[in-house]
């Protein structure tokens, strides 16, 4: 049985309490989406724990990632509401370095490496002390897309937000993110407020985010543009990014929820990928080198954002719309349909879904670069979440509830499994012997994610 | 400062719409009791939304929108 079957008036009371609670706030912690969500239903002085373990794997031996997460919300009472998230990924596989595939075997060096041979190097410093170092190398086959197989990574992110209340229709958030990674370290700090109007129909929101980012590539960041045979490298970097965030919610009508979001964000730094690289071709189609790449140190996005909700009887459908726009050039357009249907019961619930991602090509992506140029670059990328692809993902959930004996809300247990396929656009056929080859290979991704939540 | 000067222009867009354009639209206080489901409430699937947004951002060009548009993750 539903627990809102089982305690009818309370149990409508505090979801009456908590929509209440979500419309006056829903922008402002949606603002802080990347961390813990504190406008979620809560009773007072009620903790829900949500956890989550999710298994994500990329084809052809690429990445793969397993993440933890828990989410946990307290409310004080009174509109006040703490939330903590935390999520720990691991990450292993082999990632592409951005070279393009060759009729000959390519060696290339880890990040650590320092040469493209294995054979011991000495090295004498200025001190006059000398060492000997033997470079980390892969070699990639003729015809396969460079990936350096030996990527590994860890992250741990810790963030958290507070929801008070600072007038009877008016409500802030304040937040913060710490994220780490052995090679990156990420600091932000956000705030929020919404205010209510119309009877609560409608909620306005603005809300801001500061990010602080130091990039510390293994081995030191190399200098962008420069010949990566040299190994040019120059130690840690930082980024910043500022982003400020409007939000309009409305109720529509008694089934119907819409949301907008218009969003910029300007980041300033070392905005390159530090281990990836873009081949020098000739007109045979032979490669000739590799540059690291290069991108501009100032980015600006703009985005529009469109959520609406509809409620039928058993079931409800979530449709979001998206229209991003910066200065590289990108633009983007996304579009997700989420569709459930509940049982009579509403205790169980399958809950199909539909994305569908478009992005043209940043101004400066190129998947090589003509070695007969200038042999100087102003911005140059070879990575391919910079070039021109359109994204499907399909995804189905499965959630059941269960009723807490005490009379509490119970417990939700749900599963889900996604399906991403990248398909590369705008395919450039490569010149002289690159002809033949496969050079936009896509990507295929699966993403399978156990989830339980229960309050105490 | 152009910052500062684009969150005043939206701030001052929406307060406009917020107090004209909206106020015939919405229901009574009474008739909310589909707005109280779980699937209605625009932060109902966080972790999903989370674990998808990190995937997006890690292996696309866009990113935010929701929300913030960093990731904290040196994915991209």
């Amino acid at each position: 049985m539903h627990p809102a079957a089982k305690r009818p008036g309370r149990a409508i009371r505090n979801r009456l309490i908590a929509a209440s609670c979500t419309l006056l706030s829903a922008a402002a912690a949606r603002a802080g989406d990347g961390g813990a969500d504190p406008a979620a239903p809560a009773e007072d002085g009620q903790t829900i724990v949500d956890t989550a373990l999710a298994y994500y794997a990329e084809n052809n031996g690429r990445v793969r990632a397993i993440e933890p997460i828990v989410n946990l919300r307290h409310d004080f009472g009174d509109e006040r509401i703490l939330a903590l998230k935390l999520t720990f990924d691991s990450l292993s596989g082999a990632t592409p370095n951005g070279a393009v595939p060759s009729t000959r075997p390519q060696t290339f060096a880890s990040p650590s490496g320092h040469s493209l041979t294995a054979a011991p190097q000495t090295y004498t410093t200025a001190s006059g002390q000398t060492s000997v170092i033997s470079s980390p190398i892969y070699t990639v086959a003729a015809g396969q897309l460079p990936m350096d197989p030996n990527y590994h990574d860890q992250r741990l992110a810790v963030s958290g937000t507070y929801q008070l209340p600072v007038s009877g229709l008016t409500q802030a958030t304040l937040g913060g993110d710490l994220s780490y990674e052995h090679d990156f370290l990420s600091v932000s700090g956000n705030g929020a407020i919404a205010h209510d109007f119309n009877q609560k129909n409608t909620t306005l929101s603005l809300g801001g985010n500061l990010e602080f980012d130091m990039v510390r590539p293994i081995g030191g960041a190399p200098v962008a543009g420069s010949d990566y045979t040299l190994f040019e490298k120059q130690g840690d970097h930082t980024k910043h990014d500022a982003n400020v965030v409007l939000g309009l919610t409305q109720i529509m009508t008694r089934r119907w929820l819409a949301d907008v979001n218009v969003s910029y964000d300007q980041l300033n730094g070392y905005l390159n990928d530090p281990y990836k690289i873009v081949s020098l071709v000739d007109s045979l189609g032979s490669v000739t080198g590799y540059l690291y790449e290069k991108r501009p140190d100032r980015r600006s996005r703009t985005s529009v954002f469109l959520e609406n909700r509809l409620a039928l009887d058993r079931a409800s459908a979530g449709l979001t719309l998206r229209y991003m726009s910066d200065d590289w050039g990108i633009h983007s357009e996304t579009a997700q349909l989420k569709l459930r249907w509940s049982n009579p019961q509403r205790d169980r619930y399958l809950e199909p879904q539909l994305r569908w991602y478009r992005q043209t090509a940043a101004n400066f992506y190129t998947p090589w670069i003509s070695s007969g140029g200038t042999g100087y670059i102003t911005n140059a990328s070879a990575d391919e979440r910079l070039g021109a692809f359109h994204a499907v993902t399909w995804g189905l959930k499965y959630a059941a509830r269960f009723p807490d004996d005490s009379g509490g809300d119970g417990s939700e247990l749900s599963l889900r499994a996604e399906f991403y396929r990248q398909t590369p656009d705008r395919r450039l056929a490569g010149p002289g012997a690159l002809s033949g080859l496969n050079l936009y290979p896509g990507l295929q991704a699966v993403l399978v994610q156990v989830e339980w939540r229960f309050g105490y | 400062m152009h910052i500062v000067k684009l969150c005043g222009r939206l701030l001052a867009l929406g307060m406009l719409l917020g107090a004209t354009g909206c106020s015939s639209l919405g229901v009574k206080p009474w008739q909310h009791e589909l707005m109280a489901r779980d699937e209605m409430k625009l932060d109902s699937e966080a972790i999903d939304n989370a674990l998808d947004d990190h995937l997006y951002f890690s292996k696309e060009a866009s990113s935010g929108g929701r929300g913030f548009a960093g990731g904290g993750c040196g994915c991209n």
